[in-house]
């Protein structure tokens, strides 16, 4: 959602914290801003993009924080942006989360405060400085007011005469990068991956001060110490390589990505998967029921995990939009596993879904793409899908490696259960190894969807159906062409059309259906048949050419088994990227989104 | 020190390869041709890479990215329409601020050939240019030299006029006014660099670089086999650790295992062999001399000499690759006596006990039935069935 960055060191810090917003801005960007400490604190803000605020210079600039946002509480306007400072202008604070005690503390500083913003982040600063009033350290001081939040946050304070950044944590990310004498603050990796990848992340409750000197951290009062890790993402995050965009690039990235989710995975030679798990085996026997929690994307991922685990493995599944999750319906919560599926693992709908059903007494397991990250902290175990840093704020590659590693994840138990023979799992792991090389066939053959896009991309509405594994991919296409185009996109159940849906059909509201195999086919044609009475349009997807004989335009993808259905999603991808490209639309920072939801 | 490397060739010669990516992109020891250059550059102290790219251009973008991961920066500029090797160093004249050394993407050099030419040209403030020796030089841009000055360029003479065995190694250094030499060149249609080189020299001395290092050269398709080999000989075996390779597989010495590579049991890899990344070899199956690119599959029993297998292709059980030397019509030029068991472009589905004689060229997507006998030249997209 929002972004917080910030920097202490030698080199110039107003470049290097405005760079850190830039990086970010894919989590949110409707305002900005900058506080730069030296001879004196000052705030520099915009509303709008990144590119709006002139990189800010000030005196002898010791340190900066910065903060790009996404709004929650008040308008996006230059008053709401961070950072946010008290009365006396010495106090600066950005701030991710949400402060859900704000009325209260606001009701209570009022008669000694002048209020700017409608945030809830300002009280923060208020009340860090009625602490310093008391004559303490600004560490002390930050430490009290945070005690007084109820709610999430991740905070950067720094302040007029004193010494550096005081950062906090609970429940918001919020890590520490080390580079060669200074100190990069982000609230995920990416703000300042360019200069260093060994960092620190934060854990709940800790608080620490950044100084030129290194980092204090501090925990419930008590000086404590973080490890170091190394990331191994390079910083390609930090270019699109020639792309025009983001998301394009990382739809071409697509077969290395998945030969990453499966490589080393695989053994073949025992028609099996090493998934390196702690879960142990008699428990996994146990299991009457999987219940995955997910949101957007990720819970589309989970629909298609769900066909593969109960179709394949035998399993009874369910998929719960992780907001609406409560762990009820008289489930024995001993024989429940509950699989959290979030790209970036701090999703704060899916982190409170984890929550929910951890409490409850069920072991979790995380499917993530991002190491360090809150979940992989909160569940019993992680596996992680290993797409690589993904930028763009419409997900493509992570969808498919999180279907990939959800196949693998499907052999996987269903082979431990007993539930899955040979013969499937050998079948199923065959259409795994095509998956890369077949999803390289579909981007060879992106000039024809180009050419099918702009052809159809002033229509009114856009319909996706299928059925089975294609009922996640019409969800998912679906949601792709409305995040990046604004066109109204939906997708359908293919035997849902007739009872309702069909209504919206007309002759210029392209239907496009999910032809391949794992999709029953055959059903779906019959629905093609009563679109195109219609006079809609329809565009098939398919790898039997049998199978498109009556459709408008097809988009021919390779034969696949069981993950055709997700070589079917490349080529929508690419069908909604063109789409959108043909609109002008700013497809990498589409209007209102932000990459990872870390807001309830 | 700025490079422009000239990565947006088609290299008509390299079909069907090359419709799917740029000659420079074709991999050799699992690496493609380029990123040897790359490496070249960097070890030579290069700091910043233009790549002027053309078709297929995603290949290069997103193997390279932003050159990160070789410690330089890499930045694109896009050739389209290509119109020769002038036009496209024209491409990059934005880009480039001061002098800068110029090479091709596809031919593997060592980096003490870029050093050379760069200190000649800041020596001298001239023009200069990488020669090297050649047994048949007329294929190329046959250099006459006087001592270290370039006096002519010819490009592939006739071999009894070739004035010399050095060629135009096709490494150069130059400062800025080489732009407003090449916008004056005449040209008709394609703008090659080499025309700007000899219409410079009446009132412009251009420096040679003699060169003795390596200097592997992919015109045809063999030659890939023939690089491959001298890129992975003599050295230990590299085999990526996330490979599964059956404990009664036989793999040599003188291979390259990409990553998630399975070598099922009794299957057989001997030397010259590079299997890329995800690439499946089926129980008992033997390759020997060859270059299989990422995501195939050779069935059980397959026997694979001599030939080059395109990405995502399937070989089935107990085809046949029987490798040899064959007369091979490329370009309307006969070349004889080849060694070259054959070529298989990307998406090749290959049925059963089929035999592919020595010299065939499958194109891209084509589908032959079991128990056929491929020769010759198929098309793209073809469709080869018994009787």
């Amino acid at each position: 959602m929002c972004g917080i960055t910030g920097y202490i060191g030698t080199d110039e810090t107003g470049k290097i914290v405005h760079q850190g917003l830039q990086n970010l801005e894919y989590r949110g960007y409707d305002s900005a801003g900058i506080a730069l400490n030296g001879t004196n604190l000052t705030v520099h803000k915009t509303e709008g993009e990144v590119g709006d605020l002139p990189v800010p210079a000030g005196d002898d600039v010791v340190c900066g924080i910065g903060h790009t946002r996404w709004s929650t509480h008040g308008e996006p306007t230059e008053e709401n942006a961070h950072p946010h400072t008290d009365c006396t202008g010495e106090v600066a604070v950005v701030h991710n989360g949400i402060v859900e005690n704000y009325d209260d503390l606001k009701a209570e500083l009022h008669g000694d405060h002048v209020f700017r913003s409608d945030t809830d982040t300002e009280v923060i600063p208020h009340l860090v400085e009625d602490h310093l009033a008391e004559d303490v350290s600004l560490l002390t001081a930050v430490q009290r007011a945070t005690s007084r939040l109820e709610g999430s946050f991740a905070v950067a304070v720094t302040a007029a005469g004193h010494d550096g950044i005081i950062v906090a944590r609970q429940d918001s990310p919020l890590l520490l990068g080390h580079g060669d004498g200074e100190t990069f603050i982000g609230s995920d990796a990416t703000a300042f991956i360019e200069h260093t990848d060994r960092v620190t992340y934060l854990e709940n409750g800790d608080i620490a001060h950044v100084t030129k000197q290194g980092v204090d951290i501090f925990n419930d009062g008590e000086r404590v110490e973080r490890t170091t890790e190394t990331l191994d993402w390079d910083a390609d995050a930090a270019g699109k390589s020639g792309y025009d965009h983001y998301m394009l690039k990382e739809i071409h990235e697509q077969p290395r990505a998945l030969r990453q989710a499966i490589s080393g995975r695989i053994d073949d030679l025992a028609t099996n998967v090493d998934l390196t798990l702690d879960l142990p085996d008699e428990y996994l026997q146990s299991v009457e029921e999987v219940q995955i929690v997910a949101c957007g994307t990720s819970y589309h991922a989970g629909l298609f995990a769900k066909e593969l685990l109960e179709a394949k493995a035998d399993v009874r599944v369910t998929v719960h939009v992780a907001s609406e999750y409560d762990f009820r319906g008289g489930r024995d919560p001993w024989r429940t596993l509950v699989v959290a599926i979030t790209q970036s693992g701090e999703t704060a709908d899916t982190l409170s879904a984890l929550r929910e059903a951890s409490q409850a007494g069920t072991r979790t397991l995380a499917l993530t793409n991002t190491l360090g990250s809150t979940v992989t902290r909160e569940a019993d175990d992680t596996v992680f899908i290993r797409a690589g840093p993904e930028i763009g704020v419409a997900a493509t590659k992570t969808f498919v490696s999180q279907v990939a590693t959800a196949a693998l994840f499907s052999v996987y138990l269903g082979r431990v259960r007993n539930e899955m023979t040979t013969e499937t799992a050998t079948d199923l792991l065959e259409s795994l190894r095509d998956l890369p090389g077949a999803v390289q066939q579909v981007l060879d053959r992106e000039a024809k969807i180009r050419e099918t896009a702009r052809e159809y991309a002033d229509s009114d509405a856009f319909f996706y159906v299928g059925r089975r594994a294609g009922y996640p991919v019409a969800l998912e296409s679906a949601l792709k062409l409305k995040e990046i185009s604004y066109d109204h996109a939906e997708g359908f159940a293919a035997g849902e059309l007739k009872h309702g849906p069909l209504a919206l059909v007309t002759d210029d509201t392209p239907v496009i259906a999910l032809l391949t195999s794992e999709t029953a086919r055959k059903k779906t044609l019959n629905n093609v048949k009563e679109v195109k009475s219609r006079g809609a349009p329809v565009i098939g997807v398919a790898s039997d050419p049998d199978a498109t004989t009556h459709v408008d335009a097809t988009f021919d993808v390779p034969d696949c088994g069981a993950m055709e259905p997700v070589v079917a999603n490349v080529a929508l991808q690419l069908f909604a990227y063109h789409v959108a490209d043909e609109k002008g639309r700013p497809i990498d920072k589409p209007r209102n989104l932000a990459k990872s939801v870390t807001v309830e | 020190m700025q490079a422009v490397v000239l990565a947006a060739g088609k290299g008509e010669r390299l079909w069907p390869l090359t419709e799917n990516r740029p000659k420079p992109m074709i991999p050799v020891a699992n690496r493609p041709l380029l990123e040897h250059i790359v490496d070249a550059l960097v070890d030579a102290g290069v700091d910043e890479i233009i790549l002027v790219v053309g078709s297929n251009r995603e290949r290069v973008q997103r193997h390279f990215e932003n050159g990160d991961a070789w410690n330089v920066d890499i930045d694109y500029v896009v050739q389209d329409p290509q119109l020769g090797t002038g036009h496209a160093l024209l491409q990059a004249e934005r880009q480039v601020g001061e002098s800068f050394v110029a090479l091709n993407g596809d031919r593997i050099i060592d980096a003490s050939l870029v050093e050379d030419v760069w200190a000649r040209h800041e020596e001298t403030g001239d023009p200069a240019m990488g020669v090297t020796q050649v047994e048949q030089p007329s294929q190329y841009g046959v250099v006459e030299l006087d001592g270290e000055t370039v006096i002519d360029i010819e490009e592939q003479p006739i071999p009894e006029l070739a004035a010399s065995k050095f060629i135009n190694a096709g490494v150069y250094a130059f400062d800025p006014s080489i732009f407003a030499a090449i916008r004056r060149t005449e040209s008709y249609g394609e703008q090659a660099l080499t025309d700007t080189l000899s219409e410079e020299l009446d009132d412009q001395q251009i420096r040679a670089v003699r060169y003795r290092g390596r200097w592997l050269d992919v015109s045809e398709p063999w030659d890939l086999l023939a690089v491959n080999s001298a890129l992975i000989d003599g050295r230990s075996p590299q085999h990526r650790e996330s490979a599964t390779i059956a404990d009664s597989a036989v793999v040599t010495d003188n291979t390259v295992i990409g990553d998630g590579v399975v070598v099922h049991p009794n299957a057989t890899i001997l030397g010259g062999v590079t299997l890329g990344d995800n690439v499946s070899v089926g129980a008992g199956a033997v390759v020997k001399n060859a270059i299989l690119l990422s995501d195939c599959t050779i069935e059980s029993g397959a026997i694979m000499t001599d030939c080059i297998v395109g990405a995502n292709a399937s070989l089935g059980p107990n085809t046949t690759v029987e490798g040899g030397t064959a007369d091979v019509v490329l370009d309307d030029t006969v070349y004889r006596d080849v060694r070259f068991g054959g070529l298989t472009g990307d998406n090749v589905d290959v049925g059963a006990n089929v035999t592919v004689a020595p010299g065939a060229i499958v194109g891209n997507d084509a589908t032959v039935d079991s128990g056929t006998l491929v020769a010759g030249r198929i098309d793209d997209g073809s469709h080869v069935t018994r009787g």
